[in-house]
Formats: structure tokens, C-alpha cells, sequence
């Protein structure tokens, strides 16, 4: 078993994004990952709170460096915008000592501290380099064969740094989806934004962004798009109504996590992926790979 | 005095022809070089250098003559550097010393989405930051349409932080309430107080928060409500969205983290 430290974040938690934080949980034990939850983490602060104040925003984050300092393991986060606002600020207090002589003080405060020891990975990452698709590969019983997927790489899991990829043109999640058996579809907007949480305060921007993404998944035959972001999968499934209706499209694409098509070609019981929450259905789609293990 | 000198070099064919960049880079690690820039003609390389008084141009002209592949040096022009509060600020911020680096080239704006929504694209953004333009620049909405992809970071060739410096930008803003009004500006007001309570955010309670506020201040039309009903309730059915907040335990030390933090103050 390989032990992390598990930050899950707010959306893939218990909100938006729970079906990702469902499904990793239902595929760790085949992958033979242990997923410690930090106890009583607090949200990673995202953009706002870097945008609004420096200080607190990165104690914020600090806070649950810290608390996974303690586990003595590697965090680990399903969220891409977790995953940046955590490592930036892990990065930062090596770079900058005057900061970090300030954040010590501030976390003093709440009798915590942190030395920097550990590092923030992603969960794509983490599966992709420390388990392997060799091993993936040997665990699938229900290959994806001839699912024709969008691997959709979004903008923080690989800019503005990434130790396993290209920045410039990913191609990890690609060679993952083919590992599962499925169909990788050539996909030009792959790195390209969603909107993140533009989409509350700037709606029509966001949706102009996701209508892209869509339309160059639909227009190079994707049956679905699988994402590695909570928010990512939100915009593109829970909007993707909206999209239609300011574009007059009809698309109708399923946004699935990776995780959610590795339990499938995993042979995991769907109702344990949590397939049910998403808005624009991917049952049909799906049922022909969905075989019920020999008991 | 604060002085800033600019320095016209020859490159020696012989030991630097063809590594522009790696010369550059070198002249840039100077701590006194703020910005190297590539020109033709009887020199190659023009370094601006900022020191603190204008006898110590001969040393820097000095350290850059001692290198091998430096065929020629001219001292074109030293002057008072004019002071530049702003440029300044943001210098300051993690990430912002990048800006020094910009040489203006474009591919920033031309990479970023959402370019065409923004008053100023983010390579102009850079010059009225460098122009001093404080009000123009921290009233503008530039930093507050930027979505934090990180394209303008990957692809700038000087390594310019500029999604950082977006952050910056918007922090100072708020620091200065030229920030009032902008919608993501209200969003992520409410998202920090969410934490404030919570420590973790409940995003239906977020949500509703800012569309109340925004169409009571006029700021944001009220069919947005019939657009998001929609989506709000497919959410809610398919249980992606608790209606009961979740909230952490140890609220107060997030709270006594927080408040040191508000004490030892400023956003540098
Ligand atoms: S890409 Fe970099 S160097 Fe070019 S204008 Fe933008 S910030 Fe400046
Ligand atoms: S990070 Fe911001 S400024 Fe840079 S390309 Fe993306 S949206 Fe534009």
C-alpha cells in the first residue's frame, strides 16, 4: 500500500464535484493507494482569497500544509485549483524567508507549524507516475474499447509547471485513457480554460469558454470528455444547458471523471462511482462496457 | 540619487555568437541589470542598469567589460532614475519581481481568452504598471477578467509571472477600493467570509449570497435568477449541492491564524 496525505477540497468533499471524491475513493483500493484524510482540513482559500490578501491567503493554505506535515506524507488533491493554490503556496515559503518568518508567527498563533517538508502532488499525478499505466493496465477487466473520449487537461494540473508532461501540448491522460482501452480523440482545446469559477460572477465569459471546449470535443467525434478538476466537470456538465441555450447546440456530452471511467474499466459496481451525479447522463453510453463481475 | 544607466554592448562573435539568450540571461542575473534588451546595428545588447548612485555605473560597466564575450562596451546615457511608487508595489509582491523581464513581445495577450472582454490586454497591463498608471491600472477590470489559466505564464519566453502579477493586481486594488463593483471582486468577498465562518465553503449559500447582493446593488440584471434556477436545481436533485453548510471544527484557530496575520498586516 502507498500512503498520501488526502486533501479532497471543498467541491470534491461534499459539493459540486462529490462525485470525484466518490470515485477516487472507490477505485484507491485497486490501486493499492492509501488516501489519509488531513483531520479538519479547511478550504485551500482558491483564487479569491490570493486575489483579495497575500498573508492570509497563504496561512490559509498553510494551515493545511501543516496539518499534513504532521501524516509525514505527501499531499495529495483531486482538485487542480487546490492543487495549485497548495503547491504555489508551499513554493513560496521556500522562495521568500521574510514570508515565511511571517507565516510561522501567524500559525504560532494557532500553536501549529510548518517546516516544509512535504510536497503537494495531484491525484492524476500521482497515478499517473508513482503507480504506473503498467499497473493500471494489468488491473482492467472491462477495457473502454472503442470509447471515444476527450481527455481534457484543463489549465492548473499542468501550468505553469508540470515534472511529468508538457506544458506546451499533455499528452498524460491521453496515453491514460488508451491504457484503459478507450479511444483518445485528437482534442485542440485540451489545455484550454473552462472559466473556472468565472462562471458565477461572469456567466456569459464562462460560458463562451466551455462552449469552445465542447464544440472541439463534439466536432472531433468525442462521446465524452473526461476531466481531473472538480470544477472543470461542473462547468462542462452542470452549464453545459446553458451553453446550448445562449449557442442554440444540442450537445449532449457526458463530462466523466478519470476516475469514474478507470472503475468502470476496473470492473468497480457503478453504483460505488457515483455516475449518477452527473447532470447530462452517461448511463447509456457506458452501459455496454458496465460488466457485473462473476461472482 | 537613484540612477539608471544604459549600456550598449558588442558581442564577441567568437565567444558569444548564437546564445542571444543564454547572454542575456547572464547580464540579467546581475542584481544591478533590470532588463536586457536585443538591438542591431554597431552593438548587439542594450542592459538597463538601476544603481544608487550614479558613480557606481563605471563598476557595473566594469564587471560587464570583464566578460569574455564582451567585445565593446558604451556608456549610451545615465540619468535620475524617476521614482516609480507603483512599479514599485508590485515588484514587491512574490512573483512580481518577474515583471522587470518583460520585453513587451505580445504573446501574453495573444494567448489569453479572455483578452477581448479586458480594458487593457495583459501586455499593456505591464507597460501602465511600468509607467507608474496606478489609477488606470488598479481601476481597470483587466485582473478581474483574468480566470487564472496560467497560458500568458507557460508561454511568456522572459518567464514574466503574469498570472501572479493579475493576483497582485487585484490585491491592490482591493487595498485601495478601486475594486467596488466588479462582480468577482463581490464573489470573492463572499467566498472569504464563507471561510471566516465556516472554514469551508458551501457553494449554495455562496451562490445565493452573490446574486442577491449584485441584483440589489443593480449590478447584475435580475433574469440572471431564470438562467441559474435552472442549474441550481438540476444540482440540487442530483445532490450536488447540500443545503446545510459544512463547517470545520477548529474554526477559532483558523480564525487566531487569521488574525495574527491581519496584525503583522499588508499583502508584501
Ligand atoms: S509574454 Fe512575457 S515578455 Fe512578452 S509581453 Fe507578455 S509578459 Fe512581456
Ligand atoms: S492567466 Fe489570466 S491573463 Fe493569463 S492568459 Fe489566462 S486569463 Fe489571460
Amino acid at each position: 500500500m502507498r500512503e498520501y496525505g488526502y486533501f479532497p477540497g471543498c467541491s470534491a468533499h461534499k459539493g459540486t464535484g462529490i462525485a470525484f471524491g466518490v470515485s477516487t475513493r472507490a477505485v484507491a483500493e485497486t490501486l493499492g493507494m492509501n488516501l489519509i484524510e488531513l483531520e479538519d482540513w479547511n478550504c485551500c482559500g482558491s483564487t479569491p482569497y490570493t486575489s483579495t490578501n497575500e498573508l492570509e491567503a497563504i496561512c490559509i493554505a498553510a494551515r493545511n500544509l501543516a496539518l499534513a506535515e504532521k501524516t509525514g506524507l505527501d499531499l495529495v488533491t483531486p482538485c487542480s485549483d487546490c492543487y495549485i493554490i497548495l503547491k504555489q503556496a508551499n513554493t513560496e515559503l521556500k522562495a521568500y524567508p521574510d514570508l515565511k518568518k511571517k507565516v510561522d508567527a501567524c500559525l504560532a498563533a494557532g500553536n501549529m507549524e510548518y517546516q516544509g517538508k512535504i510536497q503537494v502532488r495531484h491525484l492524476f499525478e500521482v497515478i499517473y507516475s508513482d503507480i504506473g499505466l503498467e499497473f493500471i493496465k494489468s488491473k482492467v477487466v472491462n477495457p473502454l474499447k472503442g470509447l471515444k473520449v476527450a481527455a481534457y487537461y484543463g489549465c492548473q494540473m499542468i501550468r505553469p509547471e508540470c515534472s511529468y508532461d508538457d506544458i506546451h501540448n499533455p499528452k498524460s491522460l491521453d496515453r491514460f485513457m488508451a491504457a484503459l482501452g478507450a479511444e483518445p480523440v485528437s482534442f485542440p482545446m485540451k489545455d484550454r480554460c473552462c472559466g473556472g469559477s468565472m462562471i458565477i460572477p461572469e456567466l456569459d465569459l464562462a460560458l463562451g469558454l466551455v462552449y469552445k471546449l465542447l464544440e472541439s470535443a463534439a466536432s472531433n467525434g468525442a462521446q465524452c470528455i473526461t476531466t481531473v478538476c472538480p470544477l472543470c466537470q461542473t462547468n462542462l456538465d452542470a452549464y453545459q444547458g446553458l451553453v446550448n441555450r445562449k449557442f442554440r447546440t444540442r450537445f449532449s456530452i457526458p463530462a466523466l471523471f478519470f476516475t469514474q471511467l478507470m472503475g468502470i474499466a476496473f470492473g468497480i459496481d457503478p453504483g460505488a462511482l457515483a455516475l449518477d451525479r452527473s447532470i447530462v447522463p452517461a448511463d447509456r453510453l457506458l452501459s455496454g462496457f458496465i460488466k457485473v463481475p462473476a461472482a | 540619487m537613484e540612477t539608471k544607466a544604459y549600456l550598449m554592448i558588442k558581442v564577441d562573435r567568437e565567444n558569444g555568437n548564437g546564445h542571444t539568450a543564454e547572454l542575456v540571461k547572464e547580464l540579467e542575473a546581475m542584481s544591478e541589470v533590470e532588463a536586457v534588451i536585443p538591438v542591431s546595428g554597431k552593438y548587439d545588447l542594450m542592459a538597463v542598469a538601476t544603481v544608487d548612485t550614479p558613480k557606481k555605473v563605471a563598476g557595473v560597466a566594469d564587471q560587464i567589460q570583464a566578460k569574455d564575450w564582451v567585445k565593446g562596451l558604451h556608456i549610451l546615457k545615465v540619468e535620475a532614475a524617476v521614482p516609480n511608487p507603483f512599479l514599485d508595489e508590485v515588484l514587491a509582491t512574490p512573483g512580481g519581481e518577474t515583471l522587470r523581464h518583460c520585453h513587451q513581445c505580445g504573446m501574453c495577450s495573444a494567448s489569453c481568452p479572455n483578452v477581448g472582454q479586458m480594458d487593457y490586454s495583459p501586455r499593456r497591463i505591464i507597460a501602465l504598471v511600468r509607467a507608474g498608471r496606478r489609477f488606470e491600472v488598479l481601476s481597470s477590470n483587466t485582473m478581474w477578467t483574468c480566470a487564472s489559466c496560467y497560458l500568458c505564464t507557460a508561454r511568456c519566453p522572459q518567464n514574466v509571472k503574469i498570472t501572479d502579477i493579475m493576483h497582485a493586481l487585484e490585491r491592490l486594488s482591493v487595498r485601495r477600493s478601486l475594486q467596488y463593483g466588479r462582480n468577482t471582486a463581490t464573489m470573492y468577498k463572499i467566498f472569504i467570509d464563507t471561510i471566516k465562518s465556516n472554514g469551508v465553503i458551501c457553494e449554495v449559500g455562496m451562490m445565493s449570497k452573490f446574486y442577491f447582493s449584485t441584483i440589489l446593488t443593480g449590478k447584475m440584471n435580475p433574469l440572471i435568477v431564470f438562467r441559474m434556477l435552472p442549474v441550481a436545481a438540476k444540482l440540487l436533485s442530483h445532490r450536488r449541492m447540500p443545503i446545510r453548510a459544512a463547517k470545520m471544527k477548529e474554526q477559532k484557530q483558523l480564525n487566531a491564524i487569521l488574525k495574527k496575520a491581519q496584525a503583522l498586516g499588508g499583502t508584501q
